[in-house]
């Protein structure tokens, strides 16, 4: 289900038929392998392998892959305490977020970190955090530096409609406007910030036009299409990189899981609305919008869900296997230098 | 492949649940997303859904509904079709191996964690003369007596400028070490006696120590009208201690008979086991170590005694440690056996001989003297009856112990018939302020039936 | 050598530095064209230009998240926060992010991040103009608290600061900022190492440790004692986090005798870290309790009444020192 997008930018309505069926592909490729991850660590974290928190991503698939398509490796991303989706969007293998989850010294943060604090800055995850806010800042901070080292690298900060009363969000997309800085200020709204609904926490539930105080384009889009983010985020990264400055993309989702692994989820939201949402499934209607275009076959997504279980299922494995970190190594890097 | 349907975690605390309810029936065709079970936590009760589609197989040896559960626990499986359930063997192996591994990994992080949170600083605040450690080092290696000084410290505290000065004062101690001249017969006497030739003045022809030198040291110090002995540490704490006892507490005490014959005898039946047990019989308990062991456990039966009194209110000892009082060359002590009513009688034995050896040689470790809630004085050997022993604050109670003897007593009031038992004299001090008449008679009641009756008890 | 003032030496390290390393800029409001509200960056704007010394809105939590996230990517952020009162509503920042991203990525991020500006009570500043807390920062892991107390130390220690790969705190008392001193000449950079403290005065009788403005009161107070008869020696950490704690237990060796001088309170302050470990490791070097001379633990008062009667002056430390001297 491709829907019309809506925002202060104009745009085709439906299915862009000049993406390719590579382009396509690859979406529903990084999309199954987030989804498949998070059904995976939901199921360890029930068997007792996880020792800490694990919010899982599933249902907003769309918006991390949507916009990670157009990074590079040297672009940046700092996310939130839900991000194993942009972990793995941007190029964190399974088996190091799996690993790092289950606490083990192979994880992507050595185990030293869990799920709300992964880093690959090789790949440019440059953490997800605890906290709400400072990655928006942070994120800010890394368009300084790439436009005072004069490249054309992009920083993207991924947060959650929590976020967006935050005084951080507001320091930090008036600092990348007021500087012109390279900036994606992506907010995923799944309309719930914990169990707080959104339309609680503010008057204004337009997220996307909180750009217009700031001077900068902000553009709403269906979070459950992919091929919505695809777009809009294609738009906003090229403006970065040719230093035409930030932009502010809502993207409208919603989270199917409850906000952390073993928590409640009645209670805030009914099961019909639950269910609503899961009919929205981005990956389903990726697969069939494509299919019913004939851009691509059944067969061909079959082909993709077989290697990403495949993967997923390696990645369980050497999680499972990896050791514990020793406890010597619970003091090192604290400081640049061994003290 | 067949998937787990396993107890799931559903709260970072939950380590167990009960199945309270099936939704699906084994052999129903599920679909991932399909409510299948509801699980009762100390919480709620919630339902789970499947993470997987395919047919549900509970078997027949899956834990019952309404069984508490260990979280990870196998519950049952989601086959695809054509498969068979997997052999018994290989339920939960897999999964419960890695959970405990995770338990045990995160025990021993957070007992790594714990770190050693108890520290028993002892109550009583240092009363002894004030000494700077450095005038302390100072004095030691200079071979000088600090507590005979006096602190020129605006607090009275000994600085190493005041043991500096002493020291000058005084004839310099060689350097280098020296052999004291000493004839032989001089020398055995003196290490027969545990003395150091080198701190004996000496007082011979030619610089000699003599056999009067050697006395001389362990006479008692001549009191000359008008001129007083310095007190040494242990008798000045003592007298402090006992006035401050005197002075603060409201002393009652109370005394009693008890019949020991049984307890006597049962002495002299170990004596004599002992003696015929080849290798480490240990040592005999003696009759105050009997008492330790009835006394630990009266007092935990009447846990009014085993309280302190603290300003504005009674603490209560949740353990029992109770000191002996021993005399020794340096004054009275009173090292205490901890945790007394839950150790055997052998242990209590064993330790008692330690720490009066200890006493006795002047090497009592200041913790062995501190933390008692309880003391017991035995002067039965001095052919002491009754007496008042004085608290040892901030204990509430001490039992005074006199001696044993053989007198004919009534042993039936109907038939007035007369038997001839070894009568103990027993002397309890309380301190009115913590604990009223009747409770402590009442304990003092129990201990003299623990005594009169002991097997029991000692077994324990 | 020549005489500069703190703030003109410390300013010619920052020069020195930004014309080394062009990934070095500078935030903070008013230190761009203005050239900083205490002459910080003075003539700076002009040589490097608005994006190197870039003004900012009052936003102390966002640009010090800012600078974080910069020096995550590649270049080294100085931070010129003013009054070291206004930069506590960066706390959430400085304590879970600054301080823990190089741990968080086990290494593969550093934090070469300068937090520069003025601590300490006088002038009548007032309460939200006169904070310290510098504490706070020496008992979290990942930060470095750098307190100069010369205009030498001043420019070695902010240039060591800025080629740092750790996060420096760099603390300097608002009342030095015009005390002249002695600087090598220019290109000499001169790098002082963090964690070595030095003995300003040397003495026999008893050791002083003083921390910021501290040390200069010491050291007035020891030439008084020194008429007196009293020999005072004098330590001036320079540091406070990493501590160089040797130099202060070699100091206590010899003289038995320690008195910690700092302007903050005492409770949980650098006076009662020091105290605990030169217990720890020289008890029976001791020959009289250590003592601590700290400001009274209340918000600052404005009237120059109040706020003369909050702080240790040269006055009360001799004193001090004549007490424990008797003790």
């Amino acid at each position: 289900m491709l829907d019309t997008k809506v925002g202060t930018e104009s745009a085709d309505n439906g299915v862009d038929a000049g993406l390719d069926q590579a382009v396509i592909l690859n979406l529903y490729r990084e999309m199954v392998n987030i989804r498949r991850t998070e059904e995976q660590l939901a199921r360890s974290y029930q068997g007792g392998h996880i020792p800490g928190a694990c919010h899982t991503y599933v249902g907003q698939e769309a918006v991390a892959v949507g916009v990670c398509a157009h990074l590079r490796s040297d672009d940046v991303v700092f996310s939130t305490h839900r991000g194993h989706g942009h972990a793995l969007a941007k190029g964190v293998p399974p088996r190091d977020v799996m690993a790092e989850l289950f606490g083990k010294a192979t994880g992507c943060s050595r185990g030293r970190g869990g799920s709300m604090h992964l880093f690959a800055p090789e790949v440019g995850l440059m953490g997800t955090t605890g906290i709400v806010g400072p990655n928006i800042l942070q994120a800010t901070g890394a368009g300084y530096s790439f436009k005072l080292l004069k490249s054309d690298r992009v920083s993207v900060a991924f947060f959650g409609d929590g976020a967006v009363n935050n005084g951080a969000f507001h320091e930090g997309v008036n600092m990348a406007a007021i500087w012109d800085l390279p900036v994606l200020f992506v907010c995923e709204n799944n309309q719930y910030a914990t169990e707080v609904p959104f339309n609680y926490a503010t008057r204004n539930t337009e997220v996307a036009e909180r750009a217009r105080s700031y001077g900068i384009p902000g553009i709403a889009v269906d979070g459950n299409d992919v091929l919505a983010v695809f777009e809009a985020a294609a738009a906003a990264v090229a403006r970065a990189r040719t230093g035409q400055g930030p932009t502010l993309i809502e993207c409208r989702t919603y989270r199917t899981r409850p906000h952390a692994e073993g928590m409640r989820d009645g209670g805030y939201r009914s099961i019909d609305e639950i269910a609503s949402w899961k009919s929205r499934d981005p990956i389903t209607a990726l697969r069939d919008g494509a299919i019913a275009r004939g851009i691509a076959s059944a067969a061909n997504f079959d082909a993709i869900d077989a290697e990403i279980t495949a993967i997923v299922a390696d990645a369980l494995t050497f999680a499972m296997e990896s050791p514990f970190p020793e406890p010597e190594t619970a003091t090192l890097h604290i400081y640049s230098t061994a003290e | 492949m067949a998937s787990e349907v396993v107890m799931p975690r559903l709260g970072w605390t939950m380590e167990t649940g009960r199945v309270v309810e099936w939704l699906k029936a084994d052999g129903d065709e599920v679909e991932a997303g399909d409510l299948i079970f509801s699980v009762e936590t100390d919480k709620a009760v919630t339902e789970v859904e499947s993470l997987d589609s395919g047919v549900l197989r509970i078997p027949p040896d899956a834990p019952e509904v309404g069984s508490e559960v260990v979280v990870g626990a196998m519950l049952a499986y989601i086959l695809t079709p054509g498969e068979s359930l997997p052999s018994p063997a290989n339920h939960g192996a897999g999964s419960s191996a890695h959970e405990s591994g995770g338990r045990e990994h995160a025990a021993a992080v957070a007992a790594a964690s714990r770190g050693d949170t108890f520290g028993d600083n002892g109550s009583g605040r240092n009363r002894m003369p004030r000494i700077s450690p450095r005038a302390r080092r100072a004095a030691k290696s200079l071979g000088i007596d600090w507590t005979t000084l006096i602190g020129s410290g605006s607090s009275g505290r000994i600085r190493e400028q005041d043991v500096l000065g002493a020291s000058s004062t005084r004839e310099a101690l060689p350097t280098e070490p020296f052999t004291p001249r000493a004839s032989p017969g001089v020398r055995r006497l003196a290490q027969e006696r545990g003395i150091s030739l080198g701190d004996v003045p000496a007082n011979g022809p030619g610089g000699r120590v003599t056999r009067a030198d050697i006395r001389a040291i362990q006479a008692p110090p001549e009191t000359v009208p008008g001129q007083g002995v310095a007190l040494s540490p242990t008798r000045r704490i003592t007298a402090q201690r006992m006035a401050e006892s005197a002075r603060a507490a409201a002393p009652v005490t109370l005394t009693t008979e008890a019949d020991a014959t049984d307890l006597i005898a049962i002495r002299a039946r170990l004596k004599a086991e002992l003696v015929s047990i080849p290798a480490e019989p240990g040592p005999l308990p003696s009759v105050t170590d009997l008492l330790v062991k009835l006394t630990g456990q009266a007092l935990t039966r009447h846990p009014d005694l085993n309280a302190s009194f603290a300003e504005d209110r009674i603490v209560r000892h949740p353990v029992v440690h109770i000191g002996i009082a021993v005399d020794s060359e340096r004054g009275l002590l009173a090292p205490v056996i901890r945790n007394a009513a839950r150790k055997s009688l052998h242990a209590i034995a064993e330790e008692s001989a330690a720490l009066i050896a200890g006493a006795r040689a002047g090497t009592t470790a200041l913790d062995d003297l501190r933390g008692g809630t309880f003391t017991i004085s035995n002067l039965g050997m001095f052919e002491i009856d009754a007496f008042t022993p004085i608290i040892n604050l901030p204990e509430c109670a001490v039992l005074g112990v006199g001696r044993v003897v053989s007198r004919p007593v009534v042993r039936d009031e109907q038939t007035e018939e007369i038997a001839v038992r070894k009568m103990m004299a027993l002397s309890l001090t309380f301190d009115h302020r913590v604990v009223d008449g009747a409770p402590a008679a009442r304990f003092l009641q129990t201990l003299k039936g623990m005594i009169e009756q002991p097997y029991a008890w000692l077994m324990r | 050598m020549r005489e500069l003032t703190f703030t003109t030496a410390a300013r010619e390290g920052l020069d020195e530095e930004m014309a080394r390393d062009p990934s070095i800029f500078v935030v903070g409001e008013g230190i761009g064209e203005r050239g900083g509200n205490f002459n910080t960056t003075l003539g700076l704007y002009e040589k490097y230009g608005p994006e190197r010394l870039r003004d900012t809105p009052i936003v102390e939590r966002g640009f010090v998240g800012m600078c974080t996230g910069a020096a995550m990517t590649g270049t080294r952020p100085v931070v010129d926060f003013m009054f070291f009162d206004f930069i506590l509503d960066a706390f959430g920042e400085m304590v879970n992010q600054t301080a823990k991203i190089q741990y968080m990525s086990s290494g593969r991020l550093k934090m070469p991040i300068v937090l520069r500006g003025c601590i300490g009570i006088g002038g009548s500043s007032a309460t939200h103009h006169s904070g310290n807390y510098y504490p706070i920062f020496a008992h979290l892991p990942g930060w470095r608290v750098v307190l100069p107390t010369t205009p030498r130390d001043a420019k070695g220690l902010l240039k060591s600061a800025i080629r740092s790969d750790d996060p420096v705190l760099f603390l300097e008392h608002k009342l030095l900022l015009n005390a002249k001193g002695d600087v090598p000449d220019v290109d000499t950079d001169e790098l002082i190492p963090f964690g070595k403290a030095v003995v300003r005065r040397e003495g026999t009788d008893v050791t002083v440790v003083g921390f910021s403005l501290m040390v200069n009161r010491a050291l007035e107070a020891a030439k008084t004692l020194e008429a007196e008869g009293i020999s005072v020696e004098v330590i001036d950490p320079r540091t406070v986090a990493p501590l160089d704690i040797d130099t202060i237990l070699t100091s206590v060796h010899k003289t038995g005798r320690l008195l910690v001088v700092d302007e903050d309170f005492a409770p949980a302050g650098m006076a009662s870290e020091i105290s605990a470990l030169v217990t720890e490791q020289a008890f029976d070097d001791l020959d009289a309790p250590i003592r601590r001379l700290t400001g009274v633990q209340t918000p600052v008062p404005y009237s120059p009444s109040l706020e003369s009667a909050l702080v240790p002056n040269a006055a009360k430390i001799a004193q001090a020192i004549r007490n424990l001297i008797a003790e």
